[in-house]
């Protein structure tokens, strides 16, 4: 068994030995006795401290110490630790557009997996595959979503960070067609945050086969744009934008892209401020592109070299062709990286691990405490008519 | 049960013989009435001549000194100083401060043997003796002179148990419808200003009045080890005696002793302090009775 956080653990430690400390030092009032003068005795403190060969309250002591112990335990986050194994892999698969050959994905990552790994299924977000994986990994489809490696990445790290008490290094497979559309700028940075090389396993055809699917443009000059509903209220806004082209001018926006309109599709232009202005949808082998981005005659717009930018982005192959298009090799080289696996104790524990082990703790801390509340209760009523009676008895007595 | 009233007036029989031979006089004129052993202030036709007065009309002719009349042809009466009784009250305060110490209660005990030796030497004198006994249930025995009066006062000091806290100055109030000397045996620590007040009255209206302070040694030098004390009293006043505060308490209770003794004594009642132990019981009862003026402590 290991802590996530042993701190608390040995802050509950020293306090129980404080409470221990605390019962050994008892408050006990002298021997009673009789002076009828006593009147002129000043009133002073009636008890004094002293050390107890034996600890006073033996059961209240036991289920103080209980209680510290099991809250500090609780929130030191106590996992049992599973036997380490030599090696395990953290599987990246892909299922994004690009890897359109499923079956040859599925068999590559069933042919990698082992029993410990951890597989990570991407396409534009990452999650980490849990429950049955044999039969999850029979089951992965490829969605229609753009690849993110990047997020992927992430997500391993993570995954790397639960697998390092199981093994002593851990190895990065990377599962995926590797095409160029699945990399941006920040993946290189991403990738060096992996310690130790990456095994890269190719996947399905990232060539494209045929080239076939133009993309349809649909521009209205006036009329409503294909997938577009009108604004509710007219406005202006200063700049569009697609792929690396950038045009900045007043454009009147009337129309806009509802967010169902954009289901199955893909954004291929966007206001500057953020919102759909041309959308991409399949259609037959190709695709149709619907642009509300209003062109007026007057001005230079139309032959500014930004502009002439921006339409050539536009125009632009459908993705279901750009999504197969394969990374640099320089790229893909960097991805692999360098060295041997990745050691363990490159991982930094997740602090926000679960433990099983952590709300008994806290039940346990909590029975003690309502357990203390009612010993406490009862030893003072008891004391108090011990006190009553032994005042009676003396009273007696004299 | 029985035997232990026996040796108990065997105790009492060895005290009374102690204090055979003691008097016990009035310590100024008693007032005229019953003949006895105190000077009166009434002159009368007793064999104790004292002086001559001329006769004046009224005065009985058989006071005449007939032959001082043969001689000098005038007629004297013959005087003679008068003697009367002093009727003693006796009054024992039981509270259950006085059965202290615990285990033998000491103090309860001088009591009682100077109540007995007390009432036995005035009785010697020829004089009434009474007793109160100022506990929960006072008891009263009215003055009298004959001579079972100190075997009554034995059986009632013997079956009398201190306890409760019942003040003792109503008790001497009563007593002194009774009697014009009272001897007041008590530890004062209970009304001590109602008793102070209540003898200054009584002092003023020409009664004797003694005050025994009894005190046991372990309430002027307590033991050193730390206890919790409380007043057998009042038992809810309990404090600590500690090595720090049993040096207040001894000074404190020891400035208490003084005031009071000054106080009887500026009010005029013979004071009188008997610590348990110290002295042998006919000691104390000469110390007493011999009192005069200022207080007379141990």
């Amino acid at each position: 068994m290991s802590f996530l956080a042993p701190g608390f653990f040995f802050a509950s430690l020293v306090a129980a030995a404080a409470i221990v400390a605390l019962h050994f030092i008892v408050t006990r009032q002298p021997r009673a006795g009789v002076l009828p003068t006593a009147r002129f005795v000043p009133d002073t403190r009636a008890t004094t401290v002293a050390p107890a060969r034996r600890p006073s309250d033996l059961l209240l002591m036991v289920l103080r110490v209980l209680l510290v112990l099991a809250a500090g335990a609780g929130l030191a986050k106590p996992v049992l630790t599973p036997r380490r194994g030599a090696a395990a892999r953290v599987i990246l698969v892909d299922v994004s557009r690009s890897a359109r050959d499923s079956t040859a994905m599925r068999d590559s990552v069933i042919a990698i997996y082992r029993v410990g790994d951890a597989v990570v299924a991407f396409d534009s977000s990452a999650r980490v595959l849990a429950g049955n994986l044999s039969d999850t990994l029979r089951a992965l489809r490829p969605t229609s979503r753009r690849g993110n490696l990047s997020a992927a990445l992430i997500t391993a790290l993570r995954a790397g960070s639960r697998l390092r008490d199981r093994a002593d290094s851990l190895e990065l497979v990377i599962v995926s067609p590797f095409a160029r559309e699945e990399l941006d700028a920040a993946t290189d940075d991403i990738r060096k945050l992996w310690p130790g090389k990456a095994r890269l396993v190719r996947v399905g055809s990232s060539i494209p086969t045929t080239a076939s699917g133009e993309p349809r443009i649909e521009w209205p000059a006036s009329s409503r744009p294909r997938f577009a509903v009108q604004r509710g209220v007219r406005d202006t806004v200063g700049g569009v934008m697609a792929d690396e082209a950038v045009v900045v001018a007043a454009f009147d926006r009337q129309w806009s892209f509802a967010p169902d309109s954009v289901r199955g599709g893909e954004v291929v232009a966007r206001w500057v401020d953020g919102e759909p202005a041309a959308i991409e949808k399949p259609e037959g082998d190709g695709c149709v592109r619907s642009v509300a981005v209003p062109v007026t005659g007057v001005g230079d717009l139309a032959i500014r070299n930004d502009f002439l930018r921006f339409v050539s982005a536009l125009s632009r192959a459908c993705s279901s062709e750009t999504a197969v298009i394969p990374a640099a090799l320089d790229a893909i080289t960097k991805l692999e990286g360098k060295g041997g696996l990745a050691p363990r104790e490159a991982f930094r524990p997740l602090s926000d691990g679960h433990s099983a082990l952590a709300p008994w703790l806290f039940a346990l801390a909590l029975a003690a405490a309502i357990a203390e509340l009612f010993v406490r209760r009862r030893r003072k009523d008891a004391t108090r008519i011990d006190g009553a009676r032994s005042a009676a008895r003396e009273a007696r007595a004299a | 049960m029985a035997t232990g009233v026996v040796e108990m007036h065997d105790e009492y029989a060895i005290l009374l013989d102690a204090v055979r031979g003691i008097r016990w006089p009035a310590r100024s004129s008693v007032r005229g009435g019953i003949p006895g052993a105190h000077t009166s202030r009434l002159r009368g036709i007793s064999a104790e001549f004292t002086e001559y007065r001329p006769y004046r009309q009224g005065d009985d002719t058989r006071r005449i000194d007939w032959k001082l009349f043969a001689r000098s042809d005038r007629a004297y009466i013959r005087l003679s100083n008068d003697r009367a009784i002093l009727p003693t009250m006796i009054v024992l305060d039981a509270s259950a401060s006085m059965a202290f110490p615990v285990a033998t209660r000491g103090k309860w005990t001088v009591a009682a043997q100077l109540g007995v030796a007390l009432g036995a030497v005035a009785r010697n004198s020829g004089d009434p003796v009474g007793l109160v006994i100022a506990g929960e249930e006072p008891q009263l025995l009215a003055p009298r002179m004959r001579r079972s009066v100190t075997h009554d006062i034995i059986r009632a000091v013997s079956a009398a148990r201190p306890s409760g806290s019942a003040p003792i100055s109503p008790s001497v109030s009563i007593a002194a419808q009774y009697a014009g000397r009272l001897v007041i045996v008590t530890d004062l620590l209970g009304d001590a200003a109602e008793l102070l007040t209540v003898a200054s009255r009584l002092v003023a209206a020409g009664r004797e009045v003694h005050v025994v302070h009894v005190i046991a040694g372990e309430e002027i030098d307590p033991p050193r080890d730390a206890a919790m004390v409380f007043d057998p009293e009042s038992p809810q006043l309990r404090r600590a005696l500690t090595g720090d505060t049993r040096d207040a308490y001894v000074a404190a209770y020891g400035a208490w002793r003084d005031h009071i003794a000054h106080d009887f004594a500026e009010a005029g009642v013979s004071y009188t302090t008997v610590v348990v132990g110290k002295e042998t019981p006919d000691h104390l009862i000469r110390r007493i009775t011999v009192a005069r003026g200022a207080a007379a402590t141990a």
